[in-house]
């Protein structure tokens, strides 16, 4: 259990620049989620913490020590596999022991903690059998197992659930948080899946191009985007691009233009808003404060009995998708119909049409 | 990891040395040689004109891609029609069919060339109880008998490729063609073959270079066909004074023939593609009783024509002899007489072979984890270089040495040496390639792993690289120990009488009409390589897809 700490760590391969001017701390005990699409240098990041990649500048610091000129064996990390990286000429048990081996422990001790790690991840009494008598989930617990028996300062996970089928995913991630609840250990985790991130993590930390875009809770990474790219990519969003704005911030959106003050003074903005953050517009809407009404033709409709799925073409041509939660009948208009959207003003997400930094003072 | 100077570093520079020396030096020998003129030094194009305009040497160049063409078609009659047999059909004895194929495969191809000269040569017993029956048949001497010895011979590429093929092949792909109204010859012709088609390209190809590469099938069995390889060593072997450009010159037409189809082949299976882990397995269709008798009839009888010659030695070596004549009855004069007379000979052969894959070995391993792990220009550079021995025919290896070694500073012809340093450079390639294939399937993730775990990276060669690669890596030393106890071509331009070697000693027996020393000689030979393909097939996953 350790603190880890990143400071102004930069990588280049061969011109891409996979990490420039990361620096964040993972608290001790902290579930620590790296998201973001393939190639936004969240792996990297990974492998450098672990030791396998070795930043071009920067420094990387586990518990208090400074581990930049430390080989990976000597970093006490525990490291959880996509592909499993189960050693398939030992048996489970040898699998597990295999790091306390390297760590001289005692072979009574060694064979307790083992048979204890199995228990936790679910597979007790398996040690005997081989790597190929078990299915993909039951060898990833065994690769959880070889991590965490070691009791690292880290526990570094690489996408480690996304070589699973989706059932099995959803009941391996909730034993994962489970698991690291109950240890109270570091963990750095990455993943592509934000539903995942979200589930799992204390706190997320979205990149893109080797950039952190935020840092923040699952709720504010939801919430609150720092930029139109983590707007985007957690969670699906409507994105307005490059609105003009009439000068004392006047949105003019739709039939009823609204003053947001936090534009003022701004000639453009891009705006975003949740599928879900959207209600259908009922008569006299239109003079509420609160909401921006738009109104376009129905392009689709889909009843989903809980929800229903809009989607939406706007007189400035531009396309909302639009979530309604318990659906009145009336509103199930048929494609080629108009329809008046509210967009709550408390619910929109301001950027910068330039920059993609969140404006705030929106809510 | 930044890496600087380290281990594997060192093993690439070995690496460059050996090219450098056994490879780059002696062949770079071979076309001076080819532009020199052998009186006076100058450079000339002389040599090349005769080669390429004389019409001896034009015919030369004809007949050895008749041969080439011929071997593979031969090859892909008999390979073809296994393949599809054995996979899609129930044929009992399925895996006893591929073993014996196998066997034939390993077998050196001058000894079925003299077997079949036993049997259907000029004093052959089967031409012989042939013509008492009224049919008569020429002697096979000339093309038809290259072409059978060779179609024999290389059938199992073409049969073990293909099979492998058809096994990926999945079935929903061909139930698919035929929910479309596709019938039985037109789903073979629309979607399985061409499905297979990489793969026997592969096989075929392969068969063409090696036919056009062989030596002893076509001196022994060839008659008055004169081919590039047997012009070359001709040449050679009457040189002494005589014309080392022409030999050179011809040397390189060779290669250049070779090369020419080596470079078809990779273009062919550039796409060949990993067999991936199939949902549904192909299942042998069971066929009516009629029918099954007939696949039956003709699976065995290309196996058993192919495993013919080698019954055939077997059985001759194991018949009474006094001198080069055979009497009624059996036993054990021809092992007792190569055991008094040329103990030595089996000896070198096993000796230099068991030398060059320690060798090979080694630095086959260690090479190949340097290709598998870390990409540099220096690496790719390597791994081209490492093509040039696929390319080069035995014959043409053993003049370059012959050439280079022959004068100082590295004047070793006439020693063991090298003989060893010559197996050693044409088998390293498959060696390496061997090595980072089997690395290739062992997921970098796994060492990472071990390291993760706090194992150093010594350790985590030790206990998990290592243990993984190791059936790999004996199964290779086997194939390598195979190929290399069965080596003829080179091996007969570089022995002296000290250093003979069992299949020089074998050649020149038939040479001499001695069938009972070839034969009793041809038996260990094919018992060392039967031995080592059990003990291959025991320990690889990939059975006799290792062959291949």
């Amino acid at each position: 259990m350790a603190r880890v700490e990143l400071r102004h760590l930069s990588r280049r391969f061969s011109g891409v620049q996979a990490l420039a001017d990361v620096d964040l701390a993972v608290e001790s005990g902290e579930f620590f989620t790296l998201l973001g699409p393939s190639g936004c240098g969240k792996t990297t990041l990974l492998r450098t913490v672990a030791g396998f990649v070795r930043q071009d500048a920067g420094e990387v610091w586990i518990g208090g020590r400074r581990v930049d000129d430390v080989p990976v064996w000597k970093r006490d990390i525990g490291l959880v596999f996509q592909d499993y990286a189960i050693f398939p000429h030992m048996s489970v048990g040898d699998n597990v022991a295999f790091g306390l081996a390297n760590r001289r422990r005692p072979r009574q001790e060694a064979a307790e903690r083992v048979a204890r790690a199995l228990e936790l991840v679910r597979l007790p009494g398996l040690a005997a059998r081989m790597p190929h008598q078990l299915s993909g989930g039951q060898q990833q617990r065994v690769g959880l197992a070889r991590a965490i028996v070691i009791e690292p300062k880290v526990l570094l996970m690489d996408e480690p659930l996304s070589n699973l089928d989706a059932k099995l995913r959803i009941e391996m991630r909730d034993d994962i948080r489970d698991l690291q609840h109950a240890l109270g250990i570091t963990t750095l985790y990455v993943t592509h899946d934000q539903e995942e991130a979200l589930v799992l993590s204390d706190r997320i930390c979205v990149m893109q191009s080797g950039r952190v875009h935020q840092v923040g809770t699952p709720w504010e990474v939801y919430d609150r985007p720092a930029t139109l790219f983590v707007a985007s990519f957690v969670g699906a969003m409507n994105v307005i691009a490059d609105v003009p704005v009439a000068p004392g911030g006047q949105v003019a959106l739709g039939a009823s233009p609204r003053a947001l003050p936090a534009l003022a003074g701004r000639d453009r903005v891009t705006l975003a808003i949740r599928l879900e953050d959207m209600a259908v517009a009922g008569p006299g809407a239109a003079a509420s404060p609160d909401a921006l009404v738009v109104e376009g033709a129905v392009e689709k409709v889909s009843f989903a009995g809980r929800e229903a799925f809009y989607r939406l073409r706007l007189d400035s041509g531009a396309e909302l998708a639009a979530h309604v939660h318990r659906p009145e009948r009336r509103t199930l208009a048929s494609p080629g119909a108009r329809l008046a959207l509210a967009l709550p003003v408390a619910r929109l997400h301001l950027f910068d049409p330039a920059t993609g930094v969140r404006i705030d003072g929106a809510a | 990891m930044r890496r600087g100077v380290d281990f594997w570093t060192f093993v690439l520079v070995a690496a460059f040395a050996v090219i450098a020396v056994l490879l780059a030096w002696p062949l770079l020998g071979v076309f001076e040689a080819s532009v020199t003129d052998n009186r006076t030094g100058a450079l000339t194009f002389a040599n090349f004109a005769q080669v390429l305009g004389q019409p001896a040497y034009r015919t030369a160049l004809l007949n050895s891609l008749l041969v080439g063409a011929g071997g593979m078609a031969g090859a892909m009659l008999l390979g073809i029609p296994l393949a599809v047999l054995t996979t899609r059909y129930v044929i009992f004895g399925r895996d006893a069919l591929a073993t014996f194929a196998v066997l034939a495969l390993v077998s050196p191809p001058f000894i079925g060339a003299y077997a079949w000269i036993m049997m259907l040569g000029a004093n052959g017993w089967m031409r012989a109880f042939l013509a008492d029956l009224g049919i008569g048949l020429p002697p096979i001497y000339g093309f038809f008998g290259i072409l059978l010895v060779f179609s024999l011979k290389f059938y199992p590429f073409v049969f073990l490729l293909t099979a492998s093929g058809l096994r990926a092949i999945s079935p929903s792909v061909e139930e698919a063609a035929e929910s479309l109204g596709a019938g039985p010859w037109r789903r073979f012709f629309k979607v399985t073959l061409p499905l297979v088609f990489p793969a026997v390209t592969s096989g075929a190809l392969l068969a063409f270079v090696l036919s056009i590469a062989d030596f002893g099938t076509p001196s022994i069995v060839g008659g008055k066909v004169r081919l590039l390889a047997t012009t070359a060593y001709n040449l050679y072997t009457s040189e002494m004074g005589g014309n080392p450009g022409l030999a050179s010159a011809t040397s390189v037409v060779l290669i250049a023939v070779c090369l020419a189809v080596v470079a078809v082949q990779r273009w062919a299976v550039r796409r060949r593609e990993v067999a991936g882990s199939l949902v549904r397995r192909p299942q042998p269709v069971r066929l009516s009783p009629l029918a099954s008798a007939a696949a039956h009839a003709v699976c065995y009888a290309i196996v058993l024509a192919g495993s013919l010659p080698s019954l055939v030695v077997i059985w001759t070596s194991f018949r009474k002899t006094r001198g080069p004549v055979f009497h009624p009855g059996y036993g054990l004069d021809s092992y007792t007489k190569i055991v008094g007379e040329v103990p030595h000979v089996i000896a070198n052969s096993f000796t230099y072979s068991v030398a060059a894959v320690l060798l090979i070995v080694v630095l086959g391993t260690l090479v190949g984890y340097v290709l598998a792990r870390r990409e540099t220009k220096a690496t790719g550079l390597l791994d081209s270089l490492l093509l040039v021995p696929y390319i080069v025919p035995g014959v043409v290896m053993g003049l370059a040495f012959v050439v280079t070694f022959n004068v100082p500073p590295l004047q070793i012809t006439g020693t063991a040496a090298i003989i060893v340093l010559m197996l050693f450079v044409r088998r390293l390639p498959y060696a390496v390639r061997s090595a980072a294939s089997i690395l290739k399937q062992i997921k970098g993730g796994i060492e990472e792993a071990a390291l993760s775990l706090g194992a150093p990276p010594g350790r985590a060669f030790a206990k998990v690289t290592l243990p993984l690669m190791l059936p790999g890596v004996v199964a290779g030393a086997l194939m390598s120990f195979i190929t290399a106890i069965n080596e003829l071509s080179s091996s007969l331009i570089l022995y002296v009488g000290r250093t003979m070697t069992m299949p020089v000693r074998i050649y020149l027996s038939v040479l001499d009409g001695e069938f009972g020393t070839a034969s009793a000689l041809s038996t260990i030979l094919l018992a060392a390589s039967g031995l080592a393909v059990f003990v291959v097939l025991r320990i690889s996953d990939r059975k006799e897809g290792e062959f291949v």
